[in-house]
């Protein structure tokens, strides 16, 4: 029930980094991994894990906030809370009816929406309608037996209950004792196959206080949403996956529902199953539960391309708060051969305390309390940003920040990094690779993620031989092809009482 | 034909025996959970105190030292608050004798090998994670980092550059915010469980306070270690004891934490926040030890209360208000020191008063009727299904033991608790929740837009508004002492230069113009402002080139407006225009009586003589005076620059001084910082009614 955000993970990101490393590569994992496709095109992964009786189950379906259609910005993660609200048989005491209340409901809904919409709304009409929703609203509220589904879950043991939203995927997942898998396929199937849309309103307003707290009420979260939506002038990375308010506003069950038939397919949906399992008898639940989902159409692509970027774009947000620096590149997506490199110049300039602008701006210079830089920002399946955020110390300036980091990534262009950094980088990176295996979520998210969106559970594995392909030239040209002025967005806070404006208003009293 | 009708009926058969297998979640039989064979812990332990606990891990070729030592920022001064962590930091960061930083972290990095340390408040750590070939070589390393830290000058100044800027920015967003002021609340201010680092205590840490608490702590017999990995057992043992050996065992740390007094009471106290849109609300009271025999019955109440998406809290304020993506509330048992019972939720300022009666209506239902035979069951079942995850990793029950050894509680600590859940009755909920919670003695903290929350708070009290502002540290300079007779006489002269017709309380309005220096030049603002020095009442209307700004500060208050808005001042400006008030030369001439000044002797400035005091107050100020007119040429403080971090030092010149009605006043004056001019303000005219 989460935005996953991208920016904290990107700590995780390097941790996922895939990799071989002896006995706990590709090899070993071949004969623990079972994988079959359903008639309907759903494909599912099983980890033969058995270090404790316990399994791990991960729904991965390949659709994130990217995918969300004009006026629905939102809709992916609405959607994903609505599927904790039961099923048909599940949270009501009377589907029937209760349906019957949510369809009147939502069309009252839609009604206001649009005339709320309006640039001069009727406010007469407004009222009317509000009063007319909310008390079918409560008509159908009525049947409702609250958070019954998840109750069964945690009835049953279940822990590490929930599910994420990010700009390109949505995950729901949770762990059960292995013998109680069966529960879960009953359950997940039926979520997905029949999703209901109960208490949709009410759990609106839970979105929108999960907006209120991310993102306005705080200011690093303002300003991640601003970036992004100057870094990005077409493509919908520009978009929050919270959603607009407005939109979550505006957003009807009937929109949801259509965003739940276009991307909830068979064919867009991957499923990995972690733990002390039997392939084959997963396989027979598999086609038991799952088997009944109609193949549907696959799910449309995303059209809109982030066109070349033509200048430099800049803004600054003066706020109450202390400063913070961030800066982006337009680079590349995942499947895309300079992505590698990429990602080893953030880890060699970012990445431990031996990294370039770490010691220099951290430790040496005493420039910033925190640097960090990484690509894949705010997604890694379309052409994502290199970014690089710094936290400033005290009575230090934002140019003072911005320069030597400029400075830092000149040094990349003109080839300054050495061999020795780049072979720590993989070194790193393997290691990393190896401290990942060791968990039933971490590895279940991992395959499922590989498949959905880099076609194999093995590419999580086979990414380390590209970075191990990476060469000090390839670093170089990387950094010389992306970070040009023209394709850069640079934005920043600055405090209130840290600008010109404050030595006017306090020296008024001499 | 046939045949295809036979197929149709086949796959139909096929279709409908499928339709058959799948069960709905109450119609199905579980099998039996798999074997699981628990590992056994091995515990080593060596003349100088120190005990290991070993589990084999074969899965990942990897080895984890995890060294638990019995230490903490309990043991800090009140003066030196900071002193633990920092040691703690600095002790990885500055390196050992034999690895300095530089060489330490190549050394590891090319490795990718881990060393931490840290010192948190009742226990500190230090961890070694490395590829099991790197085993026999890293091991000395970390050795001599926990023996034989460095704790250089630069890695220390380091440290203190990065706790201030911490500091500075403690009060960015609201959950910080809200877990150190509801802790001041419950625990008491300056209470060991609620202090915390300041400028001032910061700058009062050394060198020597670091090397002796480091040398206090990290000996044998603070040590537990947990060690768990790609090894085999009695190779690691002897090597443990072979290189472990040589640790000095010290002096055993008592974790001796000071007795809580609680008084319970009703209060509810507010942190303005104006960049918000959400309130963060805290409520609670005291709450109690681990080893309370009323542990188990009160867990099974907390998971009631507010364990999972199942729980009361999570279905009503979340679920069917739809008032917040975060709620929760459980109640506290600490191993060293009672914790705390803590209800909370985020929700939009309009509705804070909503969840907070929501939240508390659900304190008052536990207390009021007892929970269902089935929601119990419900509960029980949610942890009792859940125990296998218990031991899903061997790390986990390496922890488990090492953890309930360090805060001595016996190692069947675990199993009677299941045992004692098993037991748990629907009335031992409703007395534990009778016995154990005071929903109307419960103490709320707000951190939320006063703008957008309004009145909603006043229903529960007189409400108390918390000043979080940051505290400076202490002033640096030498204190000289100087003549308080003779001070006295030169500020009287001074208030009859300023006001030959004697004090008054009209209002003074004058008009101006103030000339700034700004990065792109010189930009001049008008202003007309009116003071009150009885009142402390401000009225300043400034024509800046963006536009008319109009700032109010009456009883305490601040507020501006422009372009038709009207916003409250942030309380930083609020108070940093007060101050300036307090430093009016006028002002100081009214208020003369209430001084503490002293004369500190005649001062040479550009070639004249002055007679310098220094006014002894909360906002100290030294005044150089004419010793002809006795009107002040310069005056002179330091403050604090929040930006910066540290004190800079203000001069103000006075110069061109005219009369108008009884009060003199400086027609020009010229203000530096560290020297540098910032502004030139020059009166046009001045007049009191």
């Amino acid at each position: 029930m989460a935005i996953r955000n991208k920016l904290l993970l990107s700590l995780l990101s390097v941790l996922a980094l895939p990799g071989i490393i002896n006995s706990q590569g590709l090899d070993t994992f071949e004969e623990k991994v079972t994988e079959f496709t359903l008639d309907n095109g759903l494909h599912f992964i099983i980890l033969e894990r058995p270090v404790a009786p316990v399994a791990t189950f991960v729904t991965f379906v390949n659709v994130g906030s990217v995918n969300e259609p004009v006026g629905n910005t939102g809709v992916a993660h609405i959607f994903e809370h609505m599927a904790f609200k039961g099923t048909k048989d599940i949270g009501t005491t009377d589907w029937e009816s209760e349906s019957r209340a949510i369809a009147r409901t939502d069309y009252v809904y839609r009604q206001w929406v649009r005339e709320r919409s309006k640039p001069n709304p009727d406010q007469e009409r407004l009222e009317r309608l509000k009063q007319r929703f909310d008390d079918l609203v409560e008509e159908a509220d009525q049947y409702v037996v609250s958070n019954e589904f998840t109750q069964i879950i945690e009835q049953n043991g279940g822990t590490g209950l929930n599910a994420f939203t990010s700009a390109d995927a949505t995950g729901y997942f949770y762990s059960l004792p292995q013998n109680r898998a069966e529960l879960w396929f009953s359950l997940e199937s039926d979520r997905f196959l029949n999703p209901v849309f109960r208490e949709f309103y009410a759990e609106k307003n839970v979105v929108m206080e999960e907006r209120r707290m991310r993102t306005d009420s705080n200011p690093v979260g303002r300003l991640i949403e601003e970036f992004l939506s100057v870094a990005y002038s077409a493509h919908p990375y520009k978009n929050p996956v919270v959603g607009w308010a407005s939109d979550i506003q505006g957003t009807s069950i009937e929109d949801a529902k259509r965003f739940y038939q276009q991307y909830y397919t068979p064919s867009n949906i991957t499923i990995a199953i972690a733990g002390d399992v039997d392939p084959d008898r997963m396989r027979e639940l598999a086609e038991t539960y799952f088997g009944r989902m109609s193949p549907g159409r696959p799910a449309p692509e995303v059209i809109t391309k982030e066109p070349e970027q033509r200048g430099e774009r800049r803004f600054v947000m003066i706020e109450e708060s202390q400063p913070f620096f961030l800066s982006g590149y337009h680079t590349v997506s995942q499947t895309h051969p300079d992505f590698a490199a990429l990602q080893l110049v953030g880890s060699i300039v970012s990445e431990g305390r031996t990294s370039r602008m770490y010691k220099r701006l951290v430790e040496d210079e005493q420039l910033a309390l925190a640097v960090q830089a990484f690509n894949g920002f705010p997604g890694t399946k379309y052409p994502g940003l290199f970014l690089t955020l710094a936290v400033p110390n005290q009575g230090v300036s934002l140019d003072k920040i911005e320069s030597v980091i400029e400075e830092e990534i000149q040094k990349v262009k003109d080839g300054d990094i050495t061999q020795e950094e780049l072979d720590r980088a993989l070194t790193n990176a393997r290691a990393n690779q190896v401290r990942s295996l060791n968990s039933n979520m971490g590895l279940a998210l991992g395959f499922a993620e590989a498949h959905a969106q880099r076609g194999s559970w093995r590419e999580s594995f086979r990414a380390l031989e590209r970075l191990e392909s990476v060469t000090l030239e390839d670093l170089q040209r990387v950094a010389q092809t992306y970070f040009i002025q023209n394709n850069r967005t640079v934005g920043m806070i600055k405090n209130q009482s840290g600008d010109d404006e404050e030595v006017a208003m306090n020296s008024e009293e001499n | 034909m046939k045949k295809f009708i036979l197929t149709v009926i086949v796959l139909l058969f096929a279709g409908l025996q499928i339709a058959d297998a799948q069960k709905k979640w109450n119609e199905i039989d579980f099998p039996a959970i798999n074997n699981f064979e628990m590992p056994e812990v091995e515990i080593l332990e060596l003349d100088n105190g120190i005990k290991f606990y070993l589990v084999e891990d074969r899965e990942l070729p990897l080895i984890n030292l995890n060294v638990r030592v019995r230490t903490g920022s309990f043991l800090e001064p009140d003066s030196k608050i900071g002193l633990a962590s920092m040691t703690g930091t600095v002790m990885r960061t500055g390196g050992s004798e034999m690895y300095p930083a530089d060489d330490l972290n190549e050394l590891l990095e090319n490795r990718a090998a881990r060393m931490e340390t840290g010192i948190g408040m009742t226990s500190g750590s230090a961890s070694m994670n490395v590829l099991k070939e790197d085993f026999e070589e890293l091991l000395p390393v970390f050795i001599d980092l926990m023996q034989n830290p460095l704790f250089p000058e630069d890695k220390i100044e380091l440290a203190k550059t990065q706790s201030k800027s911490a500091i500075s920015r403690r009060n960015d967003d609201q959950a910080p915010i809200a877990s150190r002021e509801f802790r001041k609340l419950i625990y008491g201010e300056g209470s060991v469980y609620a202090r915390h680092t300041e400028y001032e205590t910061i700058d009062n840490i050394t060198q020597e306070d670091m090397v002796e608490f480091h040398n206090r702590s990290f000996v044998g017999n603070n040590m537990l270690i947990g060690v768990i990995g790609d090894f085999e057992m009695d190779e690691m043992k002897s090597t443990l004891r072979r290189v472990f050996s040589e640790l000095p065992a010290g002096e055993t740390i008592e974790i001796d934490l000071p007795e809580i007094n609680y008084a319970f009471e009703n209060s509810i106290n507010f942190v303005d926040k104006q960049d918000v849109n959400q309130s963060y609300v805290l409520l609670g009271h005291i709450g109690g030890m681990r080893d309370n025999p009323d542990y188990a019955k009160l867990q099974v109440m907390n998971q009631v209360l507010s364990g999972g998406f199942s729980s009361r809290l999570f279905q009503v304020v979340r679920s069917d208000m739809g008032l917040a993506y975060s709620v929760f509330g459980s109640y506290g048992s600490g191993t060293f020191y009672p914790g705390t019972f803590t209800a909370g939720v985020m929700t939009a300022s309009e509705t804070t008063a909503e969840a907070i009666d929501a939240i508390i209506g659900q304190i008052e239902r536990l207390q009021n009727e007892p929970v269902s035979e089935e929601e119990l069951q419900q509960t029980k079942d949610q942890f009792l299904n859940s125990l296998v995850f218990r031991y899903d990793s061997r790390s986990k029950i390496l922890n488990e033991r090492l953890n309930y050894d360090y805060a001595g509680l016996p190692e069947d600590t675990f199993d009677r608790l299941v045992e004692e859940i098993r037991e748990v009755t629907t009335e031992d909920v409703m007395e534990v929740a009778q016995e154990y919670l005071r929903p109307s003695d419960v103490q709320i903290l707000v951190v939320g837009n006063s703008q957008e929350i309004g009145d909603q708070l006043s229903k529960y009290g007189t409400v108390n508004e918390i000043d979080i502002t940051i505290p400076e540290p202490a002033d640096d300079r030498e204190v000289v002492e100087g003549d308080a007779e003779m001070g006295r006489e030169w500020l009287e002269r001074m208030a009859t230069a300023i006001l030959p017709n004697g004090s008054f309380d009209a209002d003074l309005t004058f008009e101006a113009d103030n000339i700034v220096q700004t990065p792109g030049g010189e930009m001049s603002i008008g202003i007309e402002q009116t003071l009150n020095f009885q009142e402390e009442r401000i009225t300043s209307i400034v024509n800046a080139p963006m536009g008319q700004v109009t700032i109010e500060i009456a009883d305490g208050q601040g507020r501006m407006l422009a372009g038709g808005n009207e916003m409250p001042m942030p309380p930083q400006q609020l108070q940093q225009s007060k101050a300036e008030l307090y430093r009016n030369y006028v002002y100081l001439a009214i208020n003369k009586d209430q001084l503490d000044v002293e004369f500190l002797g005649m001062k040479e400035l550009d070639g004249e003589e002055y007679a310098h005091l220094r006014i002894n107050d909360e906002l100290p100020l030294e005044i150089y005076l004419d010793t002809e007119t006795a009107l002040p040429a310069q005056t002179e403080y330091r403050q604090m620059d929040p930006q910066q971090g540290r004190r800079i030092s203000v001069t103000v010149e006075y110069g061109d001084w005219q009369e108008q009605s009884g009060v003199l006043m400086a027609y020009e004056t010229i203000s530096y910082s560290d020297g540098n001019q910032v502004s030139r303000t020059v009166i046009s005219s001045h007049s009191v009614n």
